[in-house]
């Protein structure tokens, strides 16, 4: 039932691979090529279809046939280059099913922090064995409509946070239950009756709804959010209580429980609200007692409904570049009454807040050259780049053509140049063909109200020939708010551009639902590219060049004419 | 050593290639030069389509790469001229589309990833380079002189008459299509000159190609045949001339129905006739010719009257009855504007509203071609004196296309080769006089001397003509330099600051001197294209519906191409009715927004107040009860927008649409339109049935949402005033005692 995947490391061991796995890639590598559409590519406006990229083969027998084989380095490095790429795959539940009730929540304490426009959640829960086998499988559930808008799910050991996230698998929704579940694999088995504390994060999107849905230009809008005061478990808690906080103390409406604690509840101190702690030990899991707040949150709620994000590798121009395409949306309080330019006049000489987006503000790497901003009809001139001086970043301050109110859609797409050398090493050795690219998976504006991501679509283009593409997202001692690798879309395509003959490598990697708490996650590709892949453009170039130039010379040695000799 | 080696290089066979590699380079440089110096507005602003015409060329190309030759040939635009459509593929000259839609492909195969927007601006520029090489082919073949050619080359390249069309981003016919204007003339010219099939089948595939590409292929249809009639009338026929035309005409004008948009007019409308004429009376002339080597003079005299009176008679009781019953279509409006230039303002109104279809200013003249326009006369009698085939050419071109660039702006253009030609001759033979550097020797001076003086008299001595002067050398030359200097300067200038802004997006200054981008019309288009259905119907005036088509990506009523009159004076007579007329047409024209134009704010003085009087104008002409322009001047005629107003004027929808809610913007009272110069009236006019969109930060462009039928079934102004006045309304009706309310 249970679906693993090899989660290849870096070492240095699979960069120098031996003669005999060289010529076994090789064939492997023009096998599966043969196979690689090239994707249409546009450069200019575009909407590229996902769906007609050919996905790679990376199904389940396939790599069990190589595990089998034991060939240790090959499994990482086989399949057109493709070793740790993965397609998430989620587990099927039986009907029915209901998590086994071998844990119980000695303590969970809930932080909801409802400072941005999307909601981030921190459980930190003391968990203890009750059954009499050593378990390590921990169930979170979801109601399936919002698991899918759950980002950057991430658990640690709160005592040991350095010791990495734990193995998260994702389960397919139970269609008894309607609960979609997170599958929590400690890396222990955790002995009867010891406890541990898990620190569980995530983000959850669209999880917050103005009211009223509709306003006028210059009122201030509200946002409601709701949720159940018990948490819902897959297990029994014994105590237990939720922290809201709230961006301001302007907190309108909230609700009041009776008799579930002595004494009032929620407790409030400023922005924050607490309700709880309450004793649940004889509450069945599972059982919901709907809380709903409502407050001002005169900021936009900036969603992206798809952000495609391209980063080219040039070895011969040392160059990355990289652009990224948005597909943003309001999703605060829509306009009661159509949008008027003179209240809006007022509003921008005031200074005063608003639901609308002004501007995006976007933090460049030090070093960043020639950004652009521009959309689907050309150059948005009321944009502004602040370069970086020395060490600090550079600012790109990109206004949108008209200011973006509530319901309203802009699409629009940024690009720069950086150094490559910044980004680009190579792996030690003197003949190594190994390079190690590092590079932010997600950069996005800086806002104060956060950023939401519906979809992010990564591609990492590589130059021509490069091959053995491995990727890792890196980890720290906190959440850098990207998924486990494991719900990471990865798979390699080839992308023909400027007079390549094969096409460039082309690793993508997707994720759905991701927020801007993922900024500044970086990633780690490996591939290896030799002197000659380098040097197949200059030949190709020169071969061809040359070809025309002897067809031209042989055509006007061809005499044509009818005259008499 | 060093002469010597110079001499070398300078004479003799190495000498000759030496001269040839340097005009190679020279032509190169030209080209480069006439390419660079169209990039202000890119360097300037970005790479970006300007005007109006070329958003739609814009969206052809982009409908062509997208879907295909076959699709774009069949292509039916249900966005356009809604709710009629536009029959796209076969009412448009494909020719530019498909050029660049070839070279988008051929950059692909090479999977060079170009935009076709970049390809689509660097058209024009990179046909100009090609432009200024055809001319220097063109001038070569009139002049012995190595240097007309290269001087002719270098004028065509910087000349303000043609980067006023060619600038990056003015993707429009006249791109590609001066250029084969220029080389379909040099085809001909050589095809007469050597009487060759091929150049002459050539001479017709360039027809074709620009028949594909311009409207104003008609001017070479008629040239040519007009060159050729000139020729007979002055007794020049030959076999050269023969082959040339006949083979011009019969694969040319098969080329030329192969367009779908000009089909079978070369045989039925009257703007071809000529070339059809003359193509008959060739074959009468050459039969003549034939007939003449077999029979004595004194038949053949009596022959040739009566069978040219006979075929003129034939041809024009022909021509009469073809013209009657309809077959041959009557002289188009346009045509006729030609020779009447108040013909289209009082007949055609939508023809003579049309900026670029003004007569040109005598200043136009200057502007555009600055010191040609006096050595064009100069070259033109250079051409009289020496008046080969291919000068009769050159002075027939002169006198037609001057007559022409007087009468429409627009016309300029096809003006503006011949100017460069003439004017290179003229100039060519200044500088070949004064530019060699020896004197007559005194030597073959004397030599002649005795001979000459014993024999004849003094007058009928050859004369030696030379400059001997050095002062007068320098001077002519260093003149000759200043002038040509002085071009230079003057065609930069006039292209950076005449002919090189977008139009789309307009540049000003701030304060402390940095520019400031005006962008309100892609403002507002974006905004349509992002946040409205993907249906909504945009009512605007004409000029914007390229625009919008292009860049908001939405249907709309009209637009530039001007192929319904009537539809047209429909959204005139919306825009210039009362609300209670306007609204019904808007319902039924399912139209969900309506633009305008407004420059009061800004004092952007091309805004649709200062265009109305052309749509009541066009209105009037399809409604003339019900649109009357009088009414919209006051009793002393003025055209006035503040409080002294005419009624008509005050509520009409454009008036009201374009200062709804100014006066807010303004302390009370003081609401000023700095276009007109005039104070607006207090009062924000009262719009009922359309309610404000969207306005763009300068207020340049105004969207208006056409409200829906009320839901009570009230008439809209009467909806107003009872939401506005509800509470008076109430005060005066509680007068009674309350009576307390039951469910």
């Amino acid at each position: 039932m249970q679906v693993k995947y090899k989660n290849a490391r870096l070492s240095k061991s699979k960069v120098t691979a031996t003669q005999d796995e060289e010529k076994l890639l090789s064939i492997s590598r023009s096998a599966q090529c043969g196979r690689l559409g090239h994707p249409s590519i546009q450069w200019g406006p575009r909407i590229i279809s996902y769906a007609s990229f050919p996905k790679l083969d990376l199904t389940l027998p396939h790599l069990e046939f190589l595990s089998i084989l034991n060939l240790g380095e090959i499994v990482s490095s086989s399949l057109c280059a493709a070793t740790n790429l993965t397609t998430p795959s989620r587990l099927d539940l039986p009907s029915g099913f209901k998590p086994p009730q071998v844990f119980k929540n000695t303590n969970l304490v809930r932080n909801t922090n409802l400072e941005k426009s999307y909601v981030r959640e921190t459980i930190n829960v003391v968990v203890e064995n009750v059954d009499n086998q050593p378990q390590n499988e921990y169930y979170v559930p979801f109601p399936a409509e919002v698991f899918d808008r759950i980002a950057g799910f991430e658990v640690r050991d709160k005592k040991a946070p350095n010791k990495g996230r734990f193995h998260v698998d994702a389960t397919e929704a139970v269609p008894t239950s309607g609960n979609q579940y997170f599958v929590i694999h400690l890396p222990e088995p955790l002995e009867p009756k010891s406890q541990i504390t898990l620190r569980i994060s995530y983000q959850v999107l669209s999880a917050l709804s103005p009211l009223p849905a509709t306003i006028t230009q210059d009122d201030k809008q509200y946002l409601t959010y709701s949720f159940s005061a018990f948490m819902p478990s897959a297990y029994v808690t014994d105590t237990q209580k939720t922290k809201l906080k709230f961006p301001s103390a302007i907190v309108s409406d909230y609700t009041t429980t009776d008799g579930l604690k002595s004494g009032s509840d929620p407790e409030r101190m400023g922005a924050t609200y607490t309700y709880g702690p309450y004793d649940t030990a004889k509450v069945a899991p599972g059982t919901e007692h709907p809380i709903t707040v409502r407050y001002e949150f005169t900021k936009p709620v900036i969603t992206v409904n798809l952000l495609e994000r391209d980063l080219e590798v040039s070895h011969w121009g040392g160059n990355l570049a990289t652009e990224e395409r948005y597909w943003l949306r309001n999703n605060a309080s829509q306009l009661a009454n159509h949008f008027s330019r003179v209240k809006w006049t007022y509003t921008n000489f005031q200074k005063a807040p608003t639901s609308a987006v002004r501007e995006l503000t976007y933090p460049l790497v030090p070093g960043s050259v020639d950004p652009y901003f521009i959309d689907d009809i050309g150059n948005v001139s009321t944009s502004r780049y602040r370069p970086s001086v020395g060490k600090k970043a550079g600012h790109l301050e990109l206004k949108p053509r008209y200011p973006v109110f509530g319901g309203w859609n802009y699409s629009f797409r940024i690009g720069w140049n950086n150094e490559l050398s910044s980004f680009l090493r190579r792996a030690a050795g003197v003949n190594s063909d190994s390079h190690i690219l590092k590079v932010p998976f997600l950069e996005g504006p800086k806002m104060a109200e956060g950023v939401q991501y519906e979809r992010v679509v990564v591609r990492v283009i590589l130059p021509e020939g490069a091959h053995n593409v491995r990727f890792e997202t890196v980890e720290g001692i906190n959440s850098n708010g990207l998924p486990g690798a494991n719900s990471i879309y990865a798979r390699l395509n080839s992308m023909k551009t400027y007079m390549d003959t094969l096409g460039r490598t082309t690793l993508t990697l997707e994720v759905d639902s991701l927020t801007d708490e993922a900024r500044d996650a970086m990633m780690v590709v490996t591939y290896d590219h030799s002197m000659m892949d380098a040097l197949r453009k200059p030949f190709t170039i020169f071969a061809g060049l040359l070809t025309l130039f002897i067809a031209a010379w042989g055509i006007g040695k061809i005499d044509v004419s009818i005259k008499k000799r | 050593m060093a002469p010597s080696s110079l001499n070398v290089m300078l004479k003799g066979s190495s000498g000759r290639s030496t001269r040839g590699l340097l005009r190679v380079i020279i032509l190169c440089t030209i080209a480069a030069a006439a390419v660079s110096s169209r990039l202000f507005s890119v360097i300037r602003f970005e790479s970006i389509i300007h005007e109006f015409d070329p958003w739609f060329n814009f969206r052809a190309t982009k409908y062509l790469i997208e879907n295909g030759f076959y699709s774009f040939w069949d292509w039916f635009d249900d966005r356009t001229w809604h709710p009629l459509g536009r029959v796209t593929g076969g009412t448009l000259y494909p020719g530019l589309m498909v050029t660049s839609g070839v070279i988008y492909h051929i950059l692909r195969l090479l999977t060079i990833p170009v935009d076709i927007r970049n390809i689509c601006v660097l058209l024009a520029p990179g046909f100009s380079g090609l432009t200024a090489l055809a001319m220097y082919l063109l001038t070569s073949e009139m002049s012995t002189s190595p240097s007309a050619g290269l001087l002719a080359a270098a004028f065509m390249g910087i000349t303000p008459g043609y980067i006023s069309r060619s600038v990056a981003g003015s993707y429009d016919n006249e791109a590609i299509a001066i250029f084969l204007l220029v080389f379909t003339f040099y085809l001909w010219i050589k095809a007469v000159k050597n009487g060759s099939i091929m150049w002459g089948a050539l001479t017709a595939l360039f027809y074709g190609y620009m028949v594909s590409a311009w409207g104003g292929y008609v001017f070479i249809t008629n040239l040519i045949p007009l060159h050729v009639f000139v020729l007979l009338c002055m007794g020049r026929y030959s076999n050269r001339v023969y082959i040339s035309y006949t083979t011009w005409y019969a694969l040319g004008t098969l080329g030329s129905m192969q367009i779908p948009f000009v089909g079978f007019l070369p045989i039925r409308n009257s703007d071809h006739m000529s070339a059809l004429g003359v193509f008959g009376l060739i074959q009468l002339v050459a039969f003549a010719e034939f007939i003449r080597t077999y029979l004595p003079g004194k038949e053949f005299q009596k022959l040739l009257t009566s069978m040219i009176l006979l075929t003129v008679g034939l041809g024009f009781g022909g021509l009469v009855l073809l013209s009657v019953s309809g077959v041959i279509a009557p002289w188009s409006g346009r045509f006729y504007s030609l020779w009447d230039t108040g013909y289209a303002k009082i007949h055609i109104p939508i023809i003579a509203s049309v900026s670029e279809h003004q007569p040109t200013a005598w200043p136009a003249f200057f502007f555009d071609l600055n010191f040609l326009i006096w050595l064009f006369p100069a070259g033109v009698f250079m051409c009289f004196q020496k008046l080969k085939d291919e000068h009769v050419f050159v002075v027939i071109y002169a006198v037609l296309a001057s007559y022409f660039a007087g009468v429409m702006v627009r016309l300029m253009l096809t003006l503006t080769p011949i100017v460069c030609v003439a004017a290179a001759l003229a100039l060519s033979s200044i500088l070949d006089s004064f530019l060699v550097a020896s004197t007559p020797s005194s030597s073959s001076e004397a030599k002649e001397k005795p001979t000459a003086e014993d024999k004849s008299l003094r007058s009928t001595r050859k004369p030696v003509v030379g400059i001997y002067s050095f002062f007068s050398k320098s001077v002519v030359v260093g003149s000759v330099i200043v002038y040509l200097l002085l071009f230079v300067a003057h065609c930069t200038w006039v292209t950076s600051n005449a002919y090189s802004s977008p139009s789309v997006v307009l540049a000003s200054k701030l304060p402390d001197g940095s520019q400031y981008i005006i962008d309100d019309y892609r403002e507002a288009y974006y905004w349509l294209r992002q946040n409205t259905p993907d249906n909504a119907k945009i009512m605007a005036w004409w000029d914007y519906g390229y625009q919008i088509g292009g860049m908001a990506d939405r249907p709309t009523l009209v637009d530039n191409n001007t192929w319904n009159n009537t539809h047209i004076a429909t959204v005139g007579k919306a825009m210039s009715s009362r609300e209670e007329v306007s609204y019904p047409i808007l319902r039924q024209h399912d139209v969900d927004y309506v633009l305008v134009v407004f420059g009061g704010l800004l004092g952007y003085s091309g805004d649709d107040l200062n265009k109305f009087l052309w749509m009541v104008r066009i209105a009037e002409g399809i409604w003339p009860d019900e649109v009357k322009e009088r009414d919209f001047f006051t009793a002393r005629g003025e055209y006035r927008v503040d409080e002294e107003a005419t009624p008509a004027m005050k509520n009409s929808l454009m008036y009201k649409m374009s200062y709804h809610n100014f006066q807010s913007l303004f302390p009370p009272g003081q609401a000023m339109d700095r276009v007109r110069g005039t104070k607006v009236p207090k009062e924000s006019p009262q719009l009922n049935t359309l309610e404000e969109a969207f306005t763009s930060e300068n207020w340049i462009v105004r969207l208006y949402k056409v409200k829906d039928l009320d839901n009570l079934g009230r008439d809209h102004s009467s909806a107003v005033a009872f939401d506005k006045g509800l509470k008076r309304k109430r005060a005066t009706k509680h007068k009674g005692p309350r009576v307390l309310r039951t469910e």
